[in-house]
C-alpha cells in the first residue's frame, strides 16, 4: 500500500501573512521605497517621510511594505538606530484614528488605558514615548481608505502636522499610506492632500508571466519537489491574471489545489485540482454576496435555483422565474413583489455576477431576456439560500 | 516606613501582586482591580513609591505605575511573589 505523503513541504509559506525574502517584479518599487527613507539611516531626527502606495487587490501593496519594513529595520538597527516598523490595517480598527494610535502606543506600553483622552492627546503621548525611548517609527496605514472615510481630513492632518509644530524636537513618525487608488484622496483638504501626494508608488497589475514567477517561487518554498507541474502553475497564473492580475488569488488557488491533491492522495497537484479549487473559491465569494441580499432578493434567487434544479434547460425566461418565485413566496408565506420590482432584482443580481442574463436573438414574440447561472450549481445555490432564509426567519 | 508597616496593608500587597502580574498599569485600572476608589489607590501607590518600590510615568492625564527596576527592594518583592506563586502551583 502506498504511504500517504502530502504534496506540501511547508504550508505556512502560502499564508496570506507570510512575507517572502524575494519579491519577484517588485525590486524597482522596493528600491524606490528604500530611497525615500534612506535619510533614516543617516540622520533620522532631521525629517520624516510620507509615501503612498497604490494598486489593485493582489498587486503586492501589503507584502511590499512589509518586506521594506523588515529590511529597513534590520539596516537601522545594525547602525544603532532604534527604528520600529508598525503595520496597521485601518479597516481592522474600523478606520478609527484613536484605536489605530492606541495600537501603536500599546506596542510600547501594553496596558495603556483605552479611555479618558482624545486621539490628539494620544498622538502627543506617542511622540513623548518615542522621545523618551529615542525611537523612530514608520507607521504603515494599510487600507487607508477606511481611515479617510471615517475620520476625514482632520485625522490625516493631525497625523502629518502635529509633529511638525513641535519646536526643536526630533522628527519621529513617518507614514506609508496604502490604498487602492487615489480617488479617496480627493476628499482631503488641499494642504493635507499636497503633503501626502509628493511620493506615490503605483503598483501595476501583474502579467501572466510575472504571476508565474511569483507562483514558482512559492512552489519551491511550500511544496515538495516535483509535486507541482508547470501546467498547473500556468493554469493558476491564467486564472489569477484574468481576475485582475491578482497574486493573492493565485496563491490561494495554489494552496487549495494542493489541499485537493492531498485529499485524494494524488501526490501531485493536477490542473483538475486547480479547477476544483477555483470553483470552491468562487463559491466562497458568492456566499458572502448572498448574505447581503434582502429577503425578496433571496426569494427571487431561490426561485431561479429551484427552476434550474428541476429542469434540464440552461436558460430561463423571466416569466418562468416569476412563476417559480411565486411558488417560493407561497412556501415562505409572503406576498410576492411586482413584476417591475423583480426586474430590478434581476438587474442587481446580474450586475453582481450572481446570475447572468442575455437577450434572446429572435423569439416568436420578439426579443426577450433569458437568465442563466454562471459557475454555480443550482443545487448548491438552493442549499445556501435555504440556509440563509431559515436563519433569517429565526 | 518599617517593613511591617509597608506590608501590613492588604491593598498594598495586592497592588504589588497586580504589578508583578501585568508589569505596568494606570491608576484607574489598579483601582478597578482593587475594588476601591481612585483616592485610596493613589494614597497606597504614593506610599509604595516613597519606599522606592514602584515608580510612575506621566502621559498627559495618565499615570502608569510599575516596579522600580533600579530598586533592590522591588526586585526582592518580585522574586518573593514569584517564588510564592510558583510554590503554590506545585
Ligand atoms: N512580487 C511578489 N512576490 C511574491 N509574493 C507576492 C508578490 N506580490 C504579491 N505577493 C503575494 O500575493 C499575495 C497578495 O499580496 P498583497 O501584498 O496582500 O496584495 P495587496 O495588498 O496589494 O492586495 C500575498 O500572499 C503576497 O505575499
Ligand atoms: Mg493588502
Amino acid at each position: 500500500m502506498p504511504q500517504y505523503r502530502s504534496v506540501f513541504k511547508d504550508e505556512t509559506k502560502l499564508d496570506i501573512n507570510y512575507v517572502p525574502y524575494r519579491l519577484p517584479h517588485r525590486d524597482k518599487e522596493l528600491r524606490l521605497l528604500m530611497e525615500f527613507f534612506s535619510f533614516i539611516l543617516q540622520f533620522p531626527e532631521k525629517m520624516t517621510q510620507r509615501v503612498m502606495i497604490t494598486g489593485d487587490v493582489g498587486t503586492g501593496k501589503t507584502v511590499l511594505s512589509q518586506r521594506f519594513g523588515a529590511d529597513i529595520t534590520r539596516e537601522a538597527n545594525k547602525r544603532g538606530i532604534s527604528l520600529r516598523y508598525v503595520h496597521v490595517n485601518c479597516r481592522e480598527y474600523r478606520g478609527n484614528l484613536f484605536l489605530i494610535l492606541h495600537h501603536v502606543v500599546s506596542i510600547f506600553h501594553p496596558n495603556f488605558p483605552r479611555r479618558g483622552y482624545s486621539a490628539e492627546e494620544l498622538l502627543r503621548i506617542l511622540l513623548q514615548i518615542l522621545d523618551e525611548e529615542n525611537t523612530y517609527v514608520i507607521l504603515t496605514l494599510d487600507e487607508f481608505e477606511s481611515l479617510v472615510e471615517r475620520e476625514g481630513s482632520e485625522a490625516v492632518y493631525k497625523l502629518t502636522r502635529l509633529q511638525e509644530i513641535r519646536a526643536n524636537k526630533p522628527q519621529r513618525l513617518s507614514l506609508i499610506c496604502i490604498l487602492r487608488n487615489l480617488k479617496i484622496i480627493e476628499r482631503l483638504d488641499p494642504s493635507t492632500k499636497s503633503t501626502l501626494q509628493s511620493n506615490i508608488i503605483s503598483l501595476e497589475k501583474y502579467s501572466k508571466q510575472q504571476l508565474m514567477d511569483i507562483l514558482n517561487d512559492r512552489v519551491s518554498l511550500a511544496f515538495n519537489p516535483l509535486t507541482v507541474p508547470e501546467d498547473t502553475v500556468s493554469l493558476i497564473a491564467e486564472l489569477a491574471f484574468s481576475e485582475g492580475g491578482n497574486a493573492r488569488l493565485g496563491i490561494e488557488l495554489l494552496w487549495r489545489a494542493g489541499k485537493y491533491a492531498d485529499a485524494e492522495d494524488l501526490g501531485i497537484v493536477t490542473p483538475e485540482c486547480v479547477r476544483k479549487a477555483a470553483s470552491s473559491i468562487y463559491a466562497v465569494m458568492r456566499k458572502s454576496d448572498l448574505a447581503f441580499l434582502n429577503v425578496h432578493e433571496k426569494l427571487f434567487l431561490l426561485g431561479v435555483a429551484r427552476f434550474f434544479k428541476g429542469s434540464q434547460k440552461a436558460y430561463a425566461s423571466l416569466a418562468e422565474i416569476e412563476r417559480a418565485y411565486a411558488v417560493v413566496c407561497e412556501e415562505f408565506d409572503v406576498h410576492p413583489h411586482s413584476h417591475t420590482q423583480l426586474w430590478k432584482y434581476l438587474q442587481m443580481l446580474s450586475a453582481r455576477g450572481i446570475v447572468q442574463k442575455k437577450v434572446s436573438a429572435t423569439g416568436s414574440r420578439g426579443r426577450s431576456t433569458l437568465i442563466y447561472l454562471p459557475r454555480i450549481s443550482a443545487y448548491e445555490l438552493e442549499k445556501e439560500l435555504s440556509m440563509l432564509l431559515e436563519k433569517g426567519e429565526a | 516606613m518599617n517593613i511591617e508597616d509597608v506590608f501590613s496593608s492588604k491593598l498594598r500587597v495586592k497592588i504589588l501582586k497586580i504589578l508583578a502580574q501585568v508589569g505596568e498599569l494606570n491608576v484607574s485600572e489598579i483601582a478597578r482591580r482593587l475594588g476601591v476608589n481612585y483616592k485610596t489607590t493613589n494614597k497606597h501607590l504614593k506610599i509604595l513609591e516613597d519606599e522606592g518600590v514602584v515608580q510612575h510615568k506621566v502621559f498627559g492625564r495618565i499615570r502608569l505605575y510599575r516596579f522600580n527596576e533600579r530598586s533592590p527592594k522591588a526586585r526582592a518583592v518580585q522574586n518573593f511573589m514569584e517564588a510564592w506563586e510558583h510554590a503554590n502551583k506545585q
